[in-house]
This record gives C-alpha cells, sequence and structure tokens, in this order.
C-alpha cells in the first residue's frame, strides 16, 4: 500500500541523501522505523545509528540490520563527544520537540552539520484554516484532530531562519517544497512552500 | 525521522517447534588451565547441549551464555517425564526467536559450577574427594577462555552470535572484548560491565547466609550434606531481587496460605516442624512463626528446590564471579574496554529491573557508541523485574530474531 505521506516522504528524502557526504557518519533523531537511515545507507553508505523513543521503532531498525539506540535525544547526545557525528538529521521531529534550540545546539556540538526538515506552519493553507475557519489546522500534514494528537511546537520558514540569525548558525543550504513536498517552491517561501530543509553549520 | 510505514507483518514466521529430546555431553581435556588468578587446573569439564546443526562453513553457531544459578539445559527436554523444558526454551527452537533450523545453538555449564562441569563439588584427582574451597577462584573471563577451548575443540569457526542474560550477559561483554574476531554478534542483556554497591550487597548477604551456617565447614562437606539451610535462605534472598514489588504484589498480593499447606516446614531447610506445646508446657510460646502468607510460601518452595540442584560452594565461587565483574577498572575505561571489539552489539534493558537497572545496560550501549562500534539498545517496559529476559514476550521475541536474520 502506498499512503500519500509515503509519496512525499520520498522527495524530502532524496534531497536528504543528496546533502549526505558517502560513506558519512549520521546521526537520525527521531529515527522512527528506520526508513530514512535505511535509504542513506544503501545510496550513501553511511555509518547510522537512529535514536527513538519506542521499543517497537528501535526493532524494526535492528531488524533493518541498522544500529538505533532506544531513549531520550538529549540525553544521548549529551553522552557523545564533540564531532562524533558528521552529521546529524532531524527531520520531520522538529516541532515535536520540546525546546529545539538547546536539541539543535547539542546536535551542533556532536556533529558538524545538522540537517533540518520541518512543516511550514506558514504555508497558505496552514494560515487559513486559522484565519478564516478559526481552526487548528488539518489537512494532510496535520491530519489529527487537537485532542488525538501529539504537542506541537510548529514554527514557519520565517521564524526558523530568525532564529539561525540570532544564534549565529550558519544556513549552508535551503530547500523548499511547494504544498505537495514534491516540487521546489522559490518564491514567497514562507507563504507557499509546505516543506523546508535546511543543513546548518556552527 | 518520523514514519509509520508498515513493515511489522513483513515474514510472518512458520508455526514454531520444539527441540525435543536433548543429550547433555562432556568437553574433558586434560589440558592445563590457568585461571585469572593464576592457579591452574591440569584439566577441567564443560558439560553442555547443542541443539541444531553445525553448518559446512562452521559459521552458524549461536552460544547461550547462562546466569548465576542456570546451567547447559537451556532447551529441549531430557526425558518425556520431564515438567519443565530448558530454561530458555520459549526463545530456541525451531523456528522460535533463536531458530534451531539455522543456527547450530550451544550452551555450557560455566567453569565452577556445579551442573556437571568443573567446580568446587567436583572430586579433586590428589585426594578423591570434593575440591571445596580449594578449587581456583573463577571469573567471568575464566568461563569465557574455558569455553573458547570447547567451541575450538568442536571446530566452531566463529560465533554468528552469543547470547546471555544477565551473569550470561556479562560473558557476551567478555566474549566479544576477548575474541573480537571470533564473535560476530553479540546481544547482551539485564546485565552490567560493572557488577555495583547494590548488587554486591546482595550477594554478601547470600555468602554469608551460606558461610554462617555451620554445615558449611570452612567448605567441607559430603555430596549430599552442606549448608543446606544458608543456601536455601541465600536463594530466597537472591530470588526476591529477579522479581519485582509489582510482579509479587500481582502473583501473591497478601494472600494467605491454606491450612492444607501450612504444614509446610517452618524453616526454609527439610527439618524442624512445629512441636505442638499445647495443653503441656505452661509457658508455651505465644507467636508462631510458620509460613502465613502465599509468598513466604514461595520463597520457601524455591529455597528447597534451589538445594536439591545446587552446590554452596559453586554459589560463593559465582557470586564472588559476579563481584568482581568491573570492565571499566580492568581496562582503565569501559571505552578502552571496548576498542577492539568487532561484533554488532544489541544491549536490552527492562523497565522493572532493580538488580542491573536500564542505566547500567544503557551505560553498556553509550560506551560502545562512544568507541565508535555498531550498537543498538532497546529498553522493554515490563513489571516483571530481573528475571523478564526469560519470561515470554513476543516483542522481546521479534528483537532477537530482527537481530539474528
Amino acid at each position: 500500500m502506498t499512503r500519500p505521506s509515503t509519496i512525499k516522504r520520498s522527495v524530502d528524502m532524496q534531497i536528504i541523501a543528496d546533502w549526505v557526504e558517502p560513506g558519512a557518519r549520521v546521526l537520525d533523531l527521531g529515527c522512527g522505523r528506520g526508513v530514512l537511515l535505511d535509504y542513506l545507507v544503501q545510496t550513501k553508505q553511511v555509518h547510522a545509528v537512529g535514536v527513538d523513543l519506542d521499543f517497537d521503532k528501535i526493532s524494526a531498525c535492528v531488524r533493518r540490520g541498522l544500529t538505533a539506540y532506544q531513549g531520550d535525544m538529549m540525553a544521548l547526545m549529551r553522552a557523545l563527544p564533540e564531532n562524533h557525528f558528521d552529521r546529524v538529521i532531524c527531520s520531520r521531529t522538529l516541532e515535536e520537540l520540546p525546546d529545539p534550540g538547546a536539541i539543535i545546539e547539542q546536535a551542533l556540538r556532536i556533529g558538524r552539520t545538522i540537517t533540518v526538515g520541518f512543516v511550514n506552519h506558514g504555508y497558505w493553507k496552514n494560515r487559513t484554516a486559522a484565519f478564516f475557519l478559526g481552526r487548528k489546522p488539518r489537512n494532510a500534514v496535520y491530519t489529527t484532530a487537537w485532542f488525538e494528537s501529539r504537542p506541537t511546537n510548529p514554527a514557519s520558514i520565517a521564524d526558523f531562519e530568525d532564529f539561525c540569525a540570532l544564534r549565529k548558525l550558519k544556513i549552508a543550504r535551503r530547500a523548499h517544497l511547494g504544498g505537495d513536498w514534491k516540487t521546489a517552491s522559490s518564491l514567497f517561501p514562507n507563504l507557499l512552500a509546505g516543506y523546508a530543509l535546511y543543513d546548518l553549520t556552527r | 525521522m518520523n514514519d509509520a510505514d508498515d513493515d511489522l507483518n513483513a515474514s510472518a514466521p512458520s508455526e514454531p517447534g520444539e527441540v525435543g529430546l536433548v543429550e547433555p555431553r562432556d568437553f574433558v581435556t586434560t589440558e592445563p588451565f590457568t585461571f585469572d588468578n593464576g592457579q591452574s587446573l591440569p584439566g577441567f569439564t564443560l558439560r553442555y547441549e547443542t541443539y541444531g546443526r553445525l553448518n559446512a562453513a562452521r559459521d552458524n553457531a549461536v552460544l547461550i551464555c547462562h546466569a548465576l544459578s542456570g546451567d547447559h539445559h537451556c532447551a529441549g527436554i531430557h526425558s518425556l517425564n520431564d515438567k519443565k523444558p530448558g530454561w530458555w526454551n520459549n526463545l530456541i527452537g525451531p523456528g522460535k526467536a533463536v531458530d534451531t533450523n539455522k543456527f547450530f545453538v550451544l550452551c555450557a555449564n560455566v567453569i565452577g559450577g556445579c551442573q556437571g562441569s568443573s567446580g568446587p563439588s567436583s572430586t579433586d584427582p590428589r585426594t578423591s574427594r570434593p575440591y571445596g574451597i580449594t578449587f581456583p577462584s573463577v571469573t567471568i573471563r575464566d568461563m569465557v577462555r574455558t569455553q573458547k577451548l570447547w567451541l575450538d575443540s568442536l571446530g566452531v569457526a566463529s560465533l554468528y552470535a552469543v547470547i546471555g542474560g544477565s551473569m550470561g550477559g556479562m560473558q557476551v561483554l567478555q566474549w566479544s572484548l576477548e575474541y573480537p574476531a571470533f564473535v560476530k554478534r553479540a546481544l547482551a542483556m539485564a546485565t552490567t560491565a560493572r557488577e555495583g554497591a547494590q548488587a554486591i550487597a546482595f550477594n554478601e548477604v547470600g555468602r554469608q547466609a551460606i558461610l554462617q551456617d555451620p554445615e558449611w565447614n570452612h567448605g567441607y562437606y559430603p555430596k549430599s550434606g552442606g549448608p543446606r539451610v544458608g543456601l536455601a535462605i541465600a536463594r530466597m534472598m537472591a530470588h526476591i531481587t529477579y522479581l519485582s514489588d509489582a510482579s509479587m504484589d500481582r502473583k501473591f498480593g497478601r494472600k494467605a496460605v491454606s491450612a492444607r499447606r501450612k504444614s509446610a516446614p517452618a524453616t526454609p531447610s527439610e527439618d524442624v516442624s512445629e512441636l505442638s506445646m499445647e495443653g503441656i508446657d505452661p509457658v508455651a510460646p505465644a507467636a508462631t512463626f510458620d509460613v502465613r502468607f502465599e509468598v513466604e510460601s514461595y520463597l520457601r518452595y524455591q529455597g528447597q528446590s534451589f538445594i536439591n540442584r545446587f552446590d554452596a560452594n559453586s554459589y560463593l565461587y559465582i557470586t564472588r564471579a559476579l563481584d568482581q565483574f568491573d570492565l571499566a577498572a580492568t581496562h582503565g575505561s569501559l571505552e578502552k574496554a571496548f576498542a577492539e571489539v568487532q561484533a554488532a552489539t544489541l544491549v536490552v534493558g527492562f523497565t522493572s529491573d532493580w538488580l542491573f537497572p536500564p542505566d547500567q545496560n544503557r551505560a553498556i550501549a553509550l560506551a560502545l557508541l562512544r568507541a565508535g562500534k555498531r550498537v543498538s539498545y532497546a529498553e522493554l517496559s515490563t513489571d516483571l523485574g530481573h528475571d523478564s529476559f526469560l519470561l515470554e514476550s513476543p516483542q522481546l521475541y521479534d528483537l532477537v530474531r530482527g537481530f539474528l536474520n
């Protein structure tokens, strides 16, 4: 079965794979069942480590032959030395994390680069849901009603770039995808992009 | 990244079967063996069992390492009348997580043990009496080194995996750093790289129960005798540390024993049944301390059945081996200890394990990560305590199966 989210995922996965250096040491924050890491191992022969909170997700990673650590990503990162990884990836996880600034800071201590991918809350459809309907956005991305959702801390592209400026983080690369999460979106990204990817360095 | 793909039913395994009837065998060597402490034996015996077949490349061997009170009989049955199969029968067998159709599974009783391998209860050829405490003191590394000699004698070229929980997990770690090229996968559960003060403390109480029993007699006692009361008390206490508050309360609560079962012996050993003083002695006891709660009866039963199968001196030796285990101190740091490891490692902790708590298991995984090794850490939520690694859990089976395939 191919679900809409599976199609959407493939484009941001490809972008991340384009950005990852072959053979790099990669940590994936919130690795889930290891789909991205598996893809990176196949296409870029990375040395992959994932971290997630859920036993069954770790078990799925292990079944894929990946190495994964069950536990708190902050605790894991604090236990690792500087520059332990070439790249830390935080894809589709950022908006669900408490204190994302501290996580990005830690990631840039243990890794040289962090790749962040997140849903742009400034996308016009997300705005109209709140503006015209007075409702929490519900669409292909935000699929659940508020009472069945995990806590989220949504950010827009403008928010994120402000944060990078404030923390003096270098934006080495950026990619903005349209509402379909497939096609590139260059004009007014904060309004027209549905998904954003960034490579940050110290 | 977050995803929710369905790869759960990727390959539904066929209905698992049983190992069935098995027979223990003995590895006997007459080569002298020098223990870590410098003492030596002119030779030794390890009793073991195997299930499945060694393939032509001799690389499908999976070694199982047993815990303190375990033995080589980890799967199958010895006779059709056996009430219980081997201690890890739920994990090992045709089509099970450790699949004997694919793997040549082996398990040996550790050196210093009492189930057929050389240990303090073995006969010293010089005196024709049991060694007692003249047997060389044993370490986890001695257990592993003796097992390597045994595997070499069977022609095992490499270990596809080595698996163990608790003390078995310590052996797993020792295996992967002692013979890095020999071990391809290491799976350690409910264990520690460094026996902590609490675990040493519990072992010490157990040892004291044995040492203070006059029947211990400085380690010299006949095969059928010995410090049965002390050993039973040691076992009763240790058994508590394998369970949890929640699991004990669920199993026993405050349930009182029925009148019928009150006839159980008042002490953990076989002797001393209550004498009825009623109507005879004017200063008869006002209180009795015979068994009142189900949990007491259970522990007494555990103590009783243990003394029929375990040697008190072996208990002293093996708990000492546990207490001495500290890879960080032995190698300078845990990262240095793991520097040569080549195996892909999986460490599994259990949330309710308070003997070797999740943190101690996590510390192993973190040190391996820092040392740049391939390691995964998984933590199973269970309220069954330290013994969780032995219990039936489809989640655990899936993890083990996934790691091995």
